[in-house]
């Protein structure tokens, strides 16, 4: 054999083995909370969505006001975030020598990676502190300042990947720029859009640390009004797993399931956007 | 077609929603104030969490007009989100400190409610309970006493079969009430070997500079570092030794007894403690830790310690509650205590309850 095709076997075999290390936590960590998790459930039966959680060592209850209580969030801070990231996308792309568009470019992605801790605390001194008490409202605007930078920097990526052309073409229609941003700029990068949306949708449903000193933890009671306190499955996974109890972790590995699934159909629902073809 | 006309329209609709849920709300609030329902909130001490969760479904169940909550926070975030009126109640692992309680003096109520312990864990594949006081376990965690088989603990175990091993001293890598406890027991037990300077939430541990010292973050990570290291010695809260079966060691106590940790033993602590406790809520507790650990007694268990329970004397329309909480915390809820807790000595609850009359809307 000639040397360099050894050289690209090793390079081969090198390249699957350290593919394999690099993905192998992923599958442990998963598999992990799979096994773990459909145990809790299978032992707990349907009741695991619908019930309140255990005392220690009595049983395992259920995970329901908390399961509500991140569904409710996401769905309240996605209605506040979104628009406004989509907004602020739109401008930021259609206005792009504006001073406060390149603001608004410059601020969403450097705000990509802001430590999710501080927002909560800054929800906790502007609105938590003034209030004089957790809240949903508290927690629900700690998560819609979590997700727009992702939302806008993903919007303002599908629009800008949308070719010059087309609106050209509009303009040479007689189109106005209204009508040239909204239906043929937004209309062809829609689906760009649509997994912009889900993204920050999904990484709302497993924040934990803008709600530790927003949210007020009411494990008993479902929330609805924007003055209950209330919870989320983050946060009891977090403050269960570190209880010594068995009957508590088990809570808190089926737990992780239920956020695990609610991931995966997010996950096969952006795949769905991004694969189809229209056009 | 239609959709993406309305786009901008359909955007707008999100924020739209979220003010109206919140106007509604507001309004919605506003109405159910009339009514009788209340709302209580607490904040602090991660180690009483798995008791609160016991005691608040009983509690909302027996006083269903009552929604009870707790945040596992902290002891000293709990302590603050208290003082700024955030949250109803208070719980601590300290008390209050002498400062802070003369600044709101009159106005707070503290009382112990429960007891917890830590207790020494081992890994060694020897039969029988080993035996340790203040003295070995000060030298240990100071490097000074490095094998099992060290004349020392040779001699307060005179029938074990200890090997010539290098001890592993495991202890929290994080800022901690459980440390706290135990290097205040070491300095209590043996003040020449532990001194003051070394006693406190953290420390610098002198086992570590001689490199048989190893930290691990949380109860559950010592637990999880003594189980997996052969040799290894640590000191846990009593319920996770408890809940992962580890063995725990006898510890010689202010009388010279050697006593297991249990029920039993953490109880008789506080009860011999009690004539040095403050005999009001209203009285500062700050010292109250220097009472029960190494406690007088003959079977008093000499890591024993307090959670404290810190509330307001005026709460207006919420008062009510709180003093049904205060009683039933003090009268069935100490029937109801969790596995890794002991309840506190009756005389103690007598004092507590007191706390129901202070307590005025």
């Amino acid at each position: 054999m000639d040397v360099r095709e050894v050289k690209e076997r090793i390079f081969l075999a090198l390249v699957v083995i350290l593919s394999i290390a690099a993905v192998l936590p992923v599958f442990h960590v998963f598999l992990s909370v799979v096994w773990k998790g459909l145990g809790a459930i299978m032992e707990a039966g349907p009741s695991f969505l619908l019930d309140v959680p255990p005392a220690p060592n009595a049983g395992l209850g259920g995970i329901a006001p908390s399961l509500a209580g991140t569904l409710l969030l996401a769905v309240l801070s996605s209605l506040l975030g979104i628009p406004l990231s989509l907004f602020a996308a739109i401008f930021a792309v259609e206005f792009p020598d504006n001073p406060l568009a390149k603001g608004v470019r410059v601020l969403s992605k450097a705000l990509l990676e802001i430590p999710s801790v501080v927002v909560g605390m800054l929800v906790y001194a502007i609105l938590v502190v003034p209030m004089g008490r957790f809240s949903m409202l508290a927690g629900s605007l700690a998560l819609a300042i979590m997700m727009i930078p992702y939302v806008t920097t993903y919007v303002e990526q599908a629009l800008e990947g949308v070719p010059f052309t087309y609106r050209e073409a509009g303009f040479a229609l007689g189109l106005s720029r209204s009508k040239v941003v909204f239906e043929i700029m937004v209309g062809i990068a829609r689906r760009g859009i649509l997994t912009g949306m889900l993204i920050g949708f999904a990484k709302v449903l497993g924040e934990t640390a803008p709600l530790l000193f927003t949210l007020g933890r009411d494990r008993y009671n479902v929330p609805l009004g924007p003055l209950d306190y209330g919870d989320s499955i983050s946060l009891l996974i977090f403050d269960y797993a570190q209880t010594p109890y068995a009957n508590m972790h088990q809570v808190a590995w089926g737990a992780a399931l239920v956020l695990t699934v609610m991931f995966l159909i997010i996950f096969l629902i952006s795949r769905k956007f991004t694969e189809e073809v229209f056009l | 077609m239609e959709l993406r006309i309305s786009a901008p329209l359909l955007a707008s609709m999100g924020p739209l929603i979220f003010t109206l849920w919140v106007i509604l709300g507001l309004m919605g609030t506003n109405v159910q104030g009339n009514s009788a329902e209340v709302s209580i909130l607490g904040s602090g001490s991660s180690f009483i969490y798995p008791q609160m969760s016991i005691w608040i479904p009983k509690f909302t169940e027996e006083h269903p007009w009552v929604t009870l909550n707790y945040n596992p926070t902290g002891s000293g975030t709990g302590q603050k989100q208290f003082l700024s009126k955030l949250v109803d109640f208070a719980a601590s692992d300290p008390p209050l400190t002498r400062e802070v309680w003369l600044r709101y003096r009159g106005r707070v109520l503290q009382m112990p409610v429960v007891l917890g312990a830590v207790v020494i864990t081992y890994n060694l594949p020897v039969e029988g309970q080993l035996q340790l006081d203040g003295r070995v376990l000060a030298r240990i965690y100071r490097g000074e006493v490095r094998y099992w088989d060290d004349p020392l603990i040779r001699e307060l175990n005179p029938t074990m079969k200890l090997p010539h091993r290098e001890i592993v001293a495991v202890h929290r890598s994080d800022s901690s009430g459980t440390t706290n406890i135990f290097t205040f027991f070491l300095h209590k037990a043996s003040p020449r070997d532990w001194p003051l300077d070394l006693v406190g939430k953290s420390v610098e541990w002198p086992v570590d500079s001689k490199g048989n010292g190893v930290g691990a973050k949380g109860n559950q990570g010592v637990t999880q570092v003594v189980m997996n290291t052969p040799y290894s010695l640590g000191y846990v809260e009593l319920s996770y030794a408890l809940e992962n079966d580890l063995p725990m060691a006898s510890v010689m106590n202010a009388e010279g007894n050697f006593v297991a940790p249990s029920t039993q033993s953490i109880t008789e602590a506080a009860r011999r403690a009690f004539s040095l406790l403050p005999k009001s809520p209203l009285d500062d507790f700050s010292l109250d830790l220097d009472t029960v650990v190494y406690a007088p007694g003959e079977g008093s268990y000499p890591l024993t310690s307090f959670v404290h329970l810190i509330f307001w004397t005026h709460y207006g329309e919420k008062a009510g509650a709180i003093r049904e909480f205060v009683r039933f915390v003090n009268t069935e809820g100490q029937e109801l205590i969790a596995e890794g807790y002991a309840p506190i000595p009756p005389e103690l609850r007598l004092v507590n309850l007191k706390a129901v009359g202070l307590i005025k809307p």
